[in-house]
């Protein structure tokens, strides 16, 4: 039998509580799978501090935000590194969860991070063509793959990767207003999150040429559209709220962009900037250096971008190639992360992954296997993982 | 011919005026917003570092509480008291000194202890880089210049700069800036913030 076939036992079972079983399987086995690394990696290591364990880089900002919220002007601790470039909706959730539980930051985070990833994978399904062999390598590259750290421990990818699979959803079933609450919070997530507006935009356009509407005619029945005018105007009202609310305790409504000085990320032009880093060849020995992997990364992202493309999957095109170059401007810095929390990005690599059995189990065992090294690269340090 | 963009979902009147409403209310606060974004309402300061981007050493509220007469050590044994006279544009200590970062850094002494007669020391030595066997550091007290040092990158230079009387009496803090001229760009993409030119082993103030 294969994944794609099920059995009349399997059948008997309603189809949620299959997705729910495979995504929550790959759950347990990642977590078991990124103890074990966790294990071999770190001195003293035990189930205790794991959650804590696992938290490192950007983490540490979003648990500070979590719990102490924005830093006023001047930082207390007198850096010039504020943590306002961080988008507030996910630390801003996990801040509210800790007030009412009481829990401790990251067990907590950690347990929302998987559980979002879960409910991503739900959301993924019919965005994945109802292929359930697409669906477990969906599940797989976010609960126990090489890129699952971003998704189960503190990183605000887990939350714009789930909310960026709702608008998609809503899109896809044509429910314009709520897509545009959902990118609402989209933009609260990440600065990126506010060019899902292009996406919505996208399917409306198209809604309107499938209702034999023209290219004249479209600002004008879109107008008539309350709803449509309320979708538009809804989906940057994240990123808006958070500009006023620096505009208020800071001063400066752009603090989050102008707070990337103290960052001290370069600027210039992504071509250049993944051509240095593919040319950037390890000092010694045969393993790509990590510049070179977060090129090779790019690269295999702008690739999927033209299957995209080529799927005329227009709405998913424009909106992942907005979000994986604006990001280059600034560097190849956190790039393979970016990649890795962009859904269109997943939903077409799996999917692409899925046509063939022998590759979709070559995948999977890939994924698998790629979980510890994920991890131990994650907890050793590995740049391209940052 | 259909002009809509796809069968409308049917709201009654005052749900449809209330959607444009909240539109129009929505739209309003962007403008706002957008006018807030850029007409920031910050110190004179955070526009230099993070908006004009005219320094690269972000003026930070140390205190400058310091023992006249100490030699404070900018190398790991000195942290402690470090802390309070380091302003910014320094990064470490590094085992050989503390790296001035950008292309200045200040420091702030605020002695209780002021005799007229004192003078400024700083131990420092330049970065190794090939081609470059010496950088040029303007100090200025007050925002008023005190000396152009050479500082060579082979053993560390000790300067001994005496303090016009007017800065060494007057009451609050003094202010003393580093500027570095000749600062080094150290890789391809690195912004002017991570520049590099001097190490600084030691700094304080000492009677003259």
């Amino acid at each position: 039998m294969t994944v794609a076939m099920a059995s009349p036992s399997a059948r008997a079972v309603p189809l949620s509580l299959r997705l729910f079983g495979i995504a929550l399987g790959f759950a347990v086995l990642g977590l078991v799978l990124r103890y074990l690394a966790f294990a071999v990696t770190v001195k003293d290591a035990s189930i205790l501090t794991f959650a804590e364990g696992m938290c490192r880089w950007d983490c540490g900002w979003y648990v500070r935000l979590a719990e102490t919220g924005y830093d006023p002007f001047p930082v207390p601790t007198m850096i010039n590194a504020g943590n306002w470039a961080f988008f507030p909706l996910f630390p801003l959730l996990i801040g509210a969860l800790r007030f009412v539980t009481g829990l401790p930051t990251m067990p907590l985070a950690s347990a929302v991070s998987v559980a979002l990833s879960i409910g991503a994978s739900m959301l993924a399904y019919p965005l994945l063509g109802r292929n359930i062999r697409a669906f477990t390598l969906f599940a797989a590259f976010l609960l126990c793959g090489p890129f699952s750290i971003y998704f189960t421990t503190f990183y605000t990818e887990v939350l714009f990767l789930f909310l960026t699979l709702a608008v998609f959803a809503a899109l896809g079933q044509k429910r314009f207003l709520l897509a545009g609450l959902l990118a609402a919070a989209l933009s609260a997530t990440r600065i990126v999150g506010v060019f899902i507006v292009f996406a919505i935009l996208v399917e409306v356009w198209r809604a309107h040429r499938a209702g034999g509407g023209t290219w004249r005619t479209f600002i004008p029945a879109t107008l008539r559209r309350p709803d449509l005018v309320l979708a538009f105007a809804l989906a940057p009202l994240g990123l808006f709220a958070y500009l006023t609310y620096l505009h208020l305790s800071i001063g400066d409504a752009l603090a989050f962009n102008h707070v990337q000085r103290a960052w001290g990320r370069p600027l210039g032009l992504p071509p250049v900037f993944v051509w240095n880093a593919l040319n950037a060849w390890p000092q010694s020995g045969f393993l790509p250096s990590s510049s070179q992997v977060s090129g090779l990364v790019t690269v295999i992202g702008y690739g999927l971008i033209g299957v995209m493309f080529w799927q005329r999957r227009f709405a998913m095109a424009i909106y992942s190639l907005i979000c994986l170059t604006l990001p280059l401007f600034a560097g190849m810095a956190s790039i393979v992360r970016f990649n890795a929390g962009l859904a269109p990005m997943i939903l077409t690599l799996t999917e692409l992954l899925a046509r063939r059995s022998w590759l979709f189990w070559l995948a999977l065992l890939l994924l698998a296997i790629g979980t510890c090294f994920g991890a131990v690269g994650w907890l050793t340090g590995y740049l391209a993982l940052v | 011919m259909s002009d809509a963009v796809s069968p409308t979902p049917r709201l009654s009147r005052a749900l449809a005026l209330g959607a444009y409403l909240l539109s129009g209310l929505l739209i309003a606060w962007y403008l706002v917003t957008m006018w807030l974004m850029v007409h920031p309402q910050v110190s004179a300061d955070y526009r230099a570092y993070y908006i004009d981007q005219t320094t690269t050493c972000m003026n930070q509220p140390v205190s400058g509480a310091y023992q006249f007469g100490t030699l404070v050590s900018f190398l790991p044994d000195g942290r402690d008291l470090q802390k309070t006279i380091r302003v910014c544009g320094w990064e470490g200590p590094a085992g050989d000194g503390m790296h001035a970062v950008g292309t200045s850094a200040r420091l702030r002494f605020n002695p209780m202890e002021r005799p007229a007669s004192m003078a400024l020391m700083l131990s420092m030595i330049a970065i190794r880089r090939d081609g470059v066997p010496a950088q040029t550091v303007s100090v200025s007290l007050d925002g008023e210049k005190l000396a152009d040092l050479d500082v060579g990158s082979g053993a560390p230079s000790t300067f001994k700069l005496p303090i016009p009387a007017g800065v060494a009496v007057k009451p609050g803090p003094i202010e003393v800036l580093l500027d570095f001229p000749t600062a080094q760009q150290m890789g391809p993409t690195d912004p002017r913030t991570r520049w590099r030119s001097i190490k600084l082993q030691s700094a304080g103030l000492v009677a003259n």
